[in-house]
Formats: structure tokens, C-alpha cells, sequence
């Protein structure tokens, strides 16, 4: 085989390494099947390298080819989407991996490998996960630098430092072609991982459903306000609009139930200044975006719906930014259509009949639709009711009757449920509003942090010259709930993520464990927010800030600039090195005395022994004889001598030679003759 | 440009062999110009006049992933991918820096070659040499026509090594540009020179067997001119002399701790022989040249003495490697200008 092609076994370990580290983070995602096809190429390769197996033949890599592809096929149902892609890129990689005989195999398995850590950040672009692909990726590296190091035929684990170190140098460029690239739209749709499942708030609520989410501490969404954060109790954050009734079951209204001209929101006359702020939400695989009431954003494709919330045009797939501006005290729809008002208070005809009866004779008590909800209001909190996270089964036709007049305890989605069902049964406009309440507010960053566990339900009500007014029966009946969170108002109960004994939210009594927690969300936002969402308008504004005016030619000059700035050390640091025939400091200053008579013109010829040289140069300039007999005597002993009774004396030498050396200033003399020149 | 340089470059570029006329003047102007710059010399240090760099096929192969990946960035509006992509973007920039660093400031030396026969291959001894404490890898070295090496200089400052290269005419044979060449360390880059190193091979004539013997010639002044076979008629031991035969050293004595001393024949002392030019009558220079070249080689395998007369040359009979060695260098500059050293 040619010496170029030779694959050394350093890098075929290293190759290994890479080959389980890629397929870690997949392997969750991927068929277990395909992680057999891995133990399989690595176990095959291994046995070619002991020289007990053969390389697979043609018709056998043919078959594991096509069994591959079919195997995925059936693991997914299609090629189509994101998941099967990467599946299939990830079984290339292991299959390559057998028939890694040359070079060309390597650098085609170690491209692919840079692929597949593309593919990674398309599932994830969580901090930790990048600073894992960096690793995947000098790791990749590392094998390319060992495929280059022909002779190493053991592992070495010192490879990984060149490929370490060139990617650091490699780090600043990036970062100054990451944020001066332009940010252009997709050239085409790309298949989306349309097979993993949605996260949080569901568009259909039965009872039950919040509380369970309330089990999880993972982050919806991330919120950074500018000027001051509002208190905590103002914090409703809309996602949902539940106006449809069935079966116990509360669901918004499908894109195609809601006519065309009551599809467009209404105007709204806006007073004082907005609350600005913007949003970092995590993938949900949902369309529909937090907002506070009445919000509107400015951030291109969110679009506004006819109950006044924010959606998103595609499923938000990866982090998802945008910027919205809400006025909280606007009225909201004073003029109800027909439609509307139709839709807003119909129930399912017979069930719970109790609470008819009940809504109805309250409502004739009162003169007013706002009495009637003060007055229910305060059945909540006159009454014993109980906010809980266990309230026990309430299912069935007249599932509401039980909670309102029996077990008397429920979780915010009963609440909300009940309270717009005594509305609607008074003939009053009203739905129920999913989404969340409140956020931890983190000190570092001054960010608002919604947690699932913040997730809530209440209610609207349409109040004729109020419009859509918000009415939320658990504070009523949990004032904390709504002023501390649910941690607070659950510290009785002690079930605030029972299920999850080990979330760090849950030790924020801790005070390290709370300041890393909150450090380590900090970081994540910036994070987020800088990298993650980057987008042409940040570019833009980055820009701005930091040149001014944008020309081509600042452009140009800052582009350059920089990438002169960082390739001149790591240029200076490459070529540089310690000499292979370092000289000693005796050599050093010899060649200084060399270099003092070599500027009045006596210049020692290469080669010329320090003896002869002392001669000639004595013979042009008499009157230093001593010197340089000195000099030469003193260097002599130190180059030719090995001292045998240690260092001591060489250092009394090398200081006695610096000395007489720094003293020595010879002087040139006119009549110095043939002297001058060397013997030839 | 002298013939000789012209001769040296044909082996470099002969390989894919010039099919137009211009891309002939082209190439002739690039040997032109590589003469120039990288003028022969017997020991060359490499430095930013002499080392060319390039991306290599694999780094275009990479660049095209490159793209793929920006694409793929682009499509998934992805900025960590954008940001992965940048990152082996500015990873090749950088290595162009370490790939040239891998062959700047060695210095190759020419050390010796070894003379061969034609067909024969002559082995080229060289030497690289670093001038800093830095890890060089795969430096790869490979004459046209020849042998490959590939050489890590990182424990050792330098290395000697060996390449074989076929000789083809009786003369000096320089085997043309040495390509030296480096994709260490990521392979995406192709850094190289051709250097000429001032290094000859001596090619003796081919032997060439001839039916008689150039013993029976009349004119040799010792007269006794049938050389006997096997006939080995020990004579005695003396002091061994700088040219004696290895074969006739009595390395048992020397074994014995006796001294290196060399065993002497007595047959031979008195029966030296004459390779004459004349000998050949009819036969062209090459042949004649080849046929003393085979009789020499005859001797000397049977430890005879031989001398040597060449139209205004005469070598003394003698016996021994150094004295072969002479005689078949004779043999093979006879007739080449400033032939003899």
C-alpha cells in the first residue's frame, strides 16, 4: 500500500472514540437496532485490525446497505423528516467505519462525522449540548491530525492537543464570522422533526391536565422586561383561549370553526405606555406564543388572533425569540358579535344542573353582571374551598356539581372551569384562559423565569363597557398561589414537584445551590438570547453600535483587521521554538567579543579555532593582549574542558568571562597592517 | 538554462508528458522559474521562496462540505450551525499556518548515493534536519521514478533515510527534482517543494561478458597473463591496509584478538593482469567500456590483480574494493568532459 494511504492505529482508536461519541446524544432519538449496527462496525473493525476477519466483501456491504435503509423505513414509516435523515446519516457513519481500509475512508467517515454534529444542534442548541459537540467535533479533529501521523502504532492520548489548540485558534475567527455573516432567510423548507412530541400547554384541558404539568420544572419560557419587572400578581401570561365545552373538556375553537370576518382581532385603543418586553421560549412544537393581555409584537411572522393572542407561523421547533409590547389595562373587544357572544356562552345542554340552578337565582340576587361575579367570586372565598394538587377524582357528567358543592377541592383548571360555567349559565360571556402565572425573577440578569410548574388556568369574562375582563377564582381562594408562586402555596401539602426529588428548583431554600442554579439560567439566557436567536435585526444593531455607520469598507477593514489580529500570534507562536543547538552562555558571550572586534573590522572566519583567532586578533591590536588571552583562556576552558570537579568552578568562570567581556571595548588601530585579515 | 538543469527537470515533469506546444512554452517557463528560485544546491533549507502551498484534493473535497453544512445552516436558519460551520471554516485558515509550519526550516541534505549499474537501483542517502524544537510529521519525500519515504522528525533532530532510485546511462545520474511534501496536520492543505540537490549517482557501464579472454593480449609487459582459477595458494598474513578486500581480512585472527590483518595470495602477486582498451578490436566505445567493466568485476571476484589502460590512462594493477571502485569509475566517466577526480 502506498505510504500516504496508511491508516495509523492511534487513529483508528481515536476514529472509535469519535464513533460513540457522535452517536451518544442520538441514541435516545434513534431505533436501538442502529446502535447494534455501531457495536457491530466498531467489533468488525477490530477483528480486520487483529487480522482474525477480512474487510466485509462488496455483496455483504451491499445487503447491510440496503437492510439499513429498510430498517429505517419501517422504523419511521419514511425517509421524510429530520429524524430518518440523521438516522440514515448515523448508520452511514457506523457502516463507513468497517471499511475504513485507506486515508480516503477516514477523511470520508470524519466529514460525515462534522455532519452529524451539524444535525445535533437541529434537535438541541442548549448550552451543555454545544460545549459537548465542540468536543465531538476536536475529537473528529483529533482523529484527522492522527491519520496525519504516520508511525504511531500505539494510542496516544497527546493527538488531542494539537487539534485542541488549532481549534482555539480557529475560536476567535469564528466568533468574528459568526456575527459579521449575513443572516439570510431559508432557500428552501427543510423536513422538520415532526416526530418528537409536543411539550407543555395542550390546546385541550380536562381537569387534571394543569396539575400534572405543574409536575415539571423545565423552563417554558424566559422573559426579560425593559424597565421595571412587573409584580408577580400581574404576571398572566395568555397562551390559550378556551371557549368550547365538551364532554367535560375545555378546547379552543379550530382555525376553521371561527368565521372569516371574526377572524381578525378587533382594534384596540391603546392609553400610556406599554410594558416592552421579549421572549425566549423553549420548543414546544406548538404554534402558539405567551403574552400579557393586550399584547402585540413587532417581530416579523408573529401573528395576532381574534382572542387576542400571539401565535407563530410554523410549530416553535428551537428556541423561539421575539419582542412584544402589552398594555394591560386596554379594553379588550367592547362591542361582542353575535357570533361571539353565542360561542362564549354555550354549555352542553343538561349537565351539572346543580350549578344552573345555582348561577341562575344568584344572578337574579344581583342587578348587575360584575355583581354576579363578585358575588361568585366571594363563594370562593367565604366558603371553605381548597386549593390542592390531589382533589381527588371529579369525572363524569356533573363532575363541576361535585367539585362546587361537595369535595370543594380542586386545582386552578377546576376553578376556572366551574367559574365560567356558573357564568355562561347566567347567560354571561365567559372562557376559560390557559397559560402561566407569575415567574421567578433572577436576580443576576434581571430575567422572569416560567417554569411549567407556573402553569394556570382562569378566567374572562365579558363585562358589558369593560369588555373581556380577567377573573381568577384560585386567588381568591390561594391569594399566595397568585403572590408567591406555587411552591408557597403548596408548602403544606408538600406536593410541589413531589415527582421530581432531584430539580435543583426544588432546593431553593439552598442558598449556593440557588446562586448556581439562578448563575447557570443567567448564562443560558445570554445564551440564548446572543447566540441562539441572533438574528439580522441583533446583527444589525451589534453593528451599529460597534462601527457606526456601516460602509463596506469599515466592513472590510474590520474583517481583515480582525483576522490579522489573531493569525500574526498564532503565526509568531508556530514558528518559533527553541533552537536545536541551544548555545550556552559561555558560546553567548564569546560571540558577543566575536561580534565587538568584528566592528573595528576583525572578523573570525567560520571555523577559525578561538586560539588561532586570539593570535591574530593580538597581533593587530597589541595593547589588549592580556584581554583577549584572557577572554579566550576563560572560554576555552569553559567549551573544551569537561570540569571534573563539578559546577562550581564553570560558574566562577562564566561570571569571571561576563565580566571581562562586558569590560572588553577594543578599539581599532590604523596601522594594524595584514593583520587584519585572515589567514586563507 | 543549462542542459543539465534541463535534463533534471525532464524527470519531474516527464510524468504526464507535454502534449501542445503551449502548455510545452508553459511548462518551460515554469522550469525556468523554478530554477530561479530554487537554484541546486547540496543542502537546502526550506523557506517562504521555496515552499509552495495549496489546498489539496481532499481540502477542495472539504470545501465542498463546507458548503453543504453553511446551506444546511442557512435552510435551518441553525446558528449553532452556522456557528459549527464557521468554526471548520476558520480550522482550515488556520491550518494552513501549521501545515507550512510543518516544512519550514528543515534543511535536507545531500549525504551520498551509491554507484549502481544500469537498471539497478542507486540508493540516495539523505539527511533532514530541523533548526527548532518542533515536531515535524510525515514529511514525504519521493524522487519521480522512485522511491517514497514518509519521516517524522519529533524526538530526533534529524534523519537519515534512503531512496531508490533506477539509473539508466553509464555517467554522473542525477535523479532531478526531489518532491517534498507535507498535508500534516489535517491533510487539507497540500504544502510541497521540488528541490534540486546537488547529488549525483555514478553508473558504471553495464558488464558485459566477451567470449575471449583479454589475457591472451600480446602486449602485456608482465607476461604472464593466464589467469588461474581457484588456485589459492595462501601466502602469508600482513597489516591490513585501507582498500584491502573485506573477503581477504583474516577475521578469525582478528577474533582472536590478532589485529585486523589481511591474507595474502601469492598467485596473484606475480600474475597481475591487463584490462586494455585496445583488447577489443572492432567493438564500439560502449561495448569495449562494458566488457572491461565485466572483466574487472571478474578479477576482483577472484581476488586477482588487474590494472587498467584507457586511451590516456593507466591505472597499476591492484586488487581490493577501492581499487575496483576506481577502476569501474573510470570505466564509467571514460569520455565524459572533467571526468577524472
Amino acid at each position: 500500500m502506498n505510504v500516504l494511504q496508511q491508516v495509523p492505529r492511534n487513529a483508528l482508536v481515536w476514529g472509535i472514540i469519535c464513533l460513540f461519541a457522535l452517536v451518544a446524544p442520538h441514541a435516545l432519538r434513534l431505533p436501538f437496532w442502529v446502535l447494534g449496527v455501531y457495536l457491530l462496525a466498531v467489533g468488525w473493525r477490530w477483528q480486520v485490525y487483529r487480522g482474525r476477519w477480512s474487510f466485509p466483501r462488496r455483496k455483504l456491504k451491499l445487503a447491510m446497505i440496503v437492510s439499513s435503509f429498510v430498517g429505517i423505513y419501517f422504523s419511521y414509516g419514511s425517509f421524510i423528516g429530520l429524524e430518518p435523515t440523521v438516522a440514515l446519516l448515523l448508520t452511514a457513519f457506523a457502516l463507513k467505519f468497517t471499511e475504513l481500509a485507506h486515508r480516503q475512508d477516514a477523511y470520508v467517515l470524519i466529514f460525515l462525522g462534522y455532519f452529524v454534529c451539524l444535525t445535533e444542534f437541529l434537535f438541541s442548541q442548549d448550552l451543555l449540548m454545544t460545549f459537548y459537540s465542540l468536543l465531538c467535533v476536536t475529537l473528529l479533529t483529533t482523529t484527522l491530525v492522527a491519520l496525519h501521523q504516520p508511525g504511531q502504532h500505539q494510542f496516544n492520548r497527546r493527538t488531542i492537543r494539537l487539534a485542541f489548540v488549532m481549534l482555539l485558534q480557529a475560536l476567535p475567527l469564528m466568533v468574528v464570522l459568526f456575527f459579521l455573516f449575513p443572516r439570510i432567510g431559508p432557500l428552501w423548507k427543510m423536513p422538520t422533526n415532526s416526530h418528537t412530541g409536543t411539550t407543555g400547554m395542550s390546546d385541550f384541558m380536562k381537569p387534571g391536565d394543569i396539575a400534572s404539568l405543574t409536575q415539571s420544572d423545565e423552563v417554558a419560557f424566559r422573559v426579560k422586561f425593559e424597565g421595571e419587572i412587573p409584580p408577580s400578581s400581574d404576571l398572566y401570561w395568555r397562551g390559550l383561549v378556551m371557549s368550547k365545552l365538551e364532554n367535560g373538556a375545555w378546547s379552543t375553537l379550530g382555525l376553521y370553526s371561527v368565521p372569516a370576518k371574526e377572524a381578525r382581532p378587533q382594534a384596540v385603543s391603546t392609553t400610556g405606555d406599554p410594558l416592552i418586553y421579549s421572549v425566549i421560549m423553549e420548543p414546544t412544537n406548538q404554534q402558539w406564543l405567551y403574552g400579557l393581555r393586550y399584547a402585540i409584537s413587532s417581530t416579523p411572522g408573529v401573528m395576532a388572533t381574534s382572542d387576542f393572542r400571539l401565535i407563530s407561523p410554523t410549530p416553535v421547533e428551537v428556541e423561539y425569540i421575539y419582542r412584544a409590547r402589552s398594555w394591560t389595562g386596554a379594553e379588550l373587544e367592547p362591542k361582542l358579535s353575535e357570533w361571539r357572544r353565542k360561542i362564549e356562552t354555550k354549555l352542553p345542554p343538561n349537565a351539572n344542573p346543580r350549578s344552573r340552578a345555582f348561577a341562575l337565582e344568584m344572578r337574579d340576587a344581583v342587578e348587575s353582571d360584575a355583581a354576579f361575579m363578585s358575588l361568585v367570586m366571594n363563594k370562593f372565598t367565604t366558603e371553605t374551598y381548597v386549593y390542592t394538587l390531589k382533589p381527588g377524582q371529579l369525572l363524569g357528567r356533573d363532575a363541576i356539581d361535585q367539585f362546587l358543592f361537595e369535595s370543594r377541592r380542586g386545582f386552578c383548571e377546576h376553578y376556572a372551569s366551574a367559574f365560567v360555567f356558573v357564568m355562561r349559565a347566567a347567560g354571561i360571556p365567559a372562557r376559560v384562559v390557559a397559560g402561566y402565572q407569575g415567574g421567578e425573577v433572577n436576580p443576576v440578569n434581571k430575567t422572569v423565569i416560567v417554569h411549567q410548574f407556573d402553569a394556570h388556568a382562569w378566567a374572562e369574562v365579558w363585562i358589558k363597557g369593560r369588555g373581556w375582563v380577567r377573573a381568577d377564582p384560585t386567588a381568591a381562594v390561594s391569594p399566595t398561589r397568585i403572590e408567591m408562586g406555587l411552591e408557597e402555596a403548596m408548602e403544606s401539602e408538600g406536593s410541589f414537584l413531589s415527582e421530581m426529588p432531584l430539580s435543583p428548583v426544588r432546593y431553593r431554600s439552598v442558598a449556593l445551590l440557588n446562586e448556581l442554579r439562578l448563575r447557570y439560567d443567567a448564562l443560558t439566557y445570554g445564551w440564548q438570547s446572543w447566540v441562539v436567536g441572533f438574528d439580522s435585526g441583533q446583527q444589525m444593531q451589534l453593528l451599529h453600535r460597534v462601527f457606526g455607520e456601516i460602509s463596506a469598507r469599515t466592513f472590510m477593514a474590520a474583517f481583515i483587521g480582525s483576522w490579522a489580529l489573531v493569525l500574526i500570534p498564532v503565526a509568531i507562536s508556530l514558528f518559533r521554538g527553541k533552537d536545536t543547538f541551544p548555545m550556552s552562555p559561555a558560546d553567548k558571550y564569546y560571540r558577543m567579543f566575536c561580534h565587538r572586534l568584528s566592528l573595528i573590522g576583525l572578523k573570525r572566519v567560520s571555523g577559525e579555532a578561538p586560539g588561532d583567532f586570539a593570535r591574530r586578533v593580538v597581533a593587530a591590536i597589541p595593547e589588549e593582549t592580556e584581554q583577549v588571552w584572557n577572554i579566550t583562556s576563560l572560554y576555552a576552558r569553559m567549551a573544551y574542558e569537561t570540569g571534573a570537579d563539578g559546577n562550581r568552578n564553570d560558574q566562577n568562570a562564566l561570571e569571571e568571562l561576563i565580566r571581562a567581556v562586558s569590560k572588553f571595548k577594543p578599539k581599532a588601530q590604523r596601522n594594524a597592517g595584514g593583520g587584519l585579515h585572515p589567514p586563507v | 538554462m543549462s542542459s543539465a538543469a534541463e535534463r533534471r527537470l525532464v524527470g519531474v515533469f516527464s510524468r504526464k508528458g507535454a502534449k501542445r506546444d503551449h502548455t510545452r512554452r508553459l511548462r518551460a517557463g515554469f522550469e525556468k522559474w523554478v530554477n530561479r528560485r530554487i537554484p541546486p544546491a547540496r543542502e537546502i533549507t526550506l523557506n517562504q521562496r521555496r515552499i509552495f502551498i495549496f489546498p489539496s484534493r481532499i481540502g477542495l473535497f472539504f470545501s465542498v462540505c463546507l458548503l453543504v453544512m453553511l446551506i444546511a445552516a442557512i435552510n435551518f436558519e441553525s446558528n449553532l450551525s452556522y456557528g459549527l460551520t464557521f468554526l471548520l471554516m476558520t480550522l482550515f485558515i488556520v491550518s494552513i499556518l501549521h501545515t507550512y509550519a510543518n516544512l519550514s526550516g528543515l534543511t535536507i541534505r545531500a549525504l551520498r548515493a551509491t554507484p549502481a549499474f544500469p537498471g539497478q537501483l542507486s540508493d540516495f542517502h539523505l539527511m533532514v534536519e530541523r533548526s527548532k524544537k518542533r515536531d515535524h510529521f510525515a514529511l514525504y519525500f519521493f524522487w519521480p521514478n522512485g522511491s517514497e519515504i514518509l519521516v517524522n522528525l519529533v524526538e530526533e533532530d534529524s534523519n537519515r533515510f534512503q531512496l531508490h532510485v533506477p539509473v539508466d546511462k553509464r555517467g554522473w545520474f542525477n535523479p532531478g527534482r526531489l518532491l517534498v511534501e507535507s498535508t500534516y496536520p489535517l491533510g487539507l492543505l497540500r504544502c510541497w517543494t521540488w528541490i534540486d540537490l546537488d547529488i549525483s549517482a555514478l553508473v558504471y557501464p553495464g558488464p558485459l561478458a566477451s567470449p575471449d579472454l583479454p589475457g591472451v593480449a600480446t602486449d602485456t609487459p608482465d607476461g604472464a597473463a593466464v589467469p588461474v582459477t581457484g588456485n589459492d595458494d595462501f601466502y602469508g598474513f600482513r597489516g591490513y591496509r585501507i582498500g584491502d578486500s573485506l573477503r581477504q581480512v583474516h577475521w578469525k585472527g582478528l577474533a582472536k584478538g590478532q589485529g585486523v590483518q589481511t591474507k595474502q595470495y601469492t598467485a596473484y602477486a606475480d600474475r597481475s593482469v591487463w584490462l586494455d582498451w585496445e583488447q577489443f578490436p572492432g567493438a564500439g566505445v560502449e561495448q569495449r567500456l562494458s566488457h572491461l567493466c565485466y572483466w574487472a568485476l571478474a578479477f576482483e571476484e577472484r581476488s586477482e590483480e588487474y590494472g587498467l589502460r584507457l586511451p590516456g590512462l593507466v591505472i597499476q594493477p591492484a586488487s581490493g574494493e577501492k581499487h575496483r571502485d576506481r577502476v569501474l569509475k573510470e570505466l564509467a566517466l571514460f569520455g565524459f568532459e572533467g571526468a577524472t577526480l
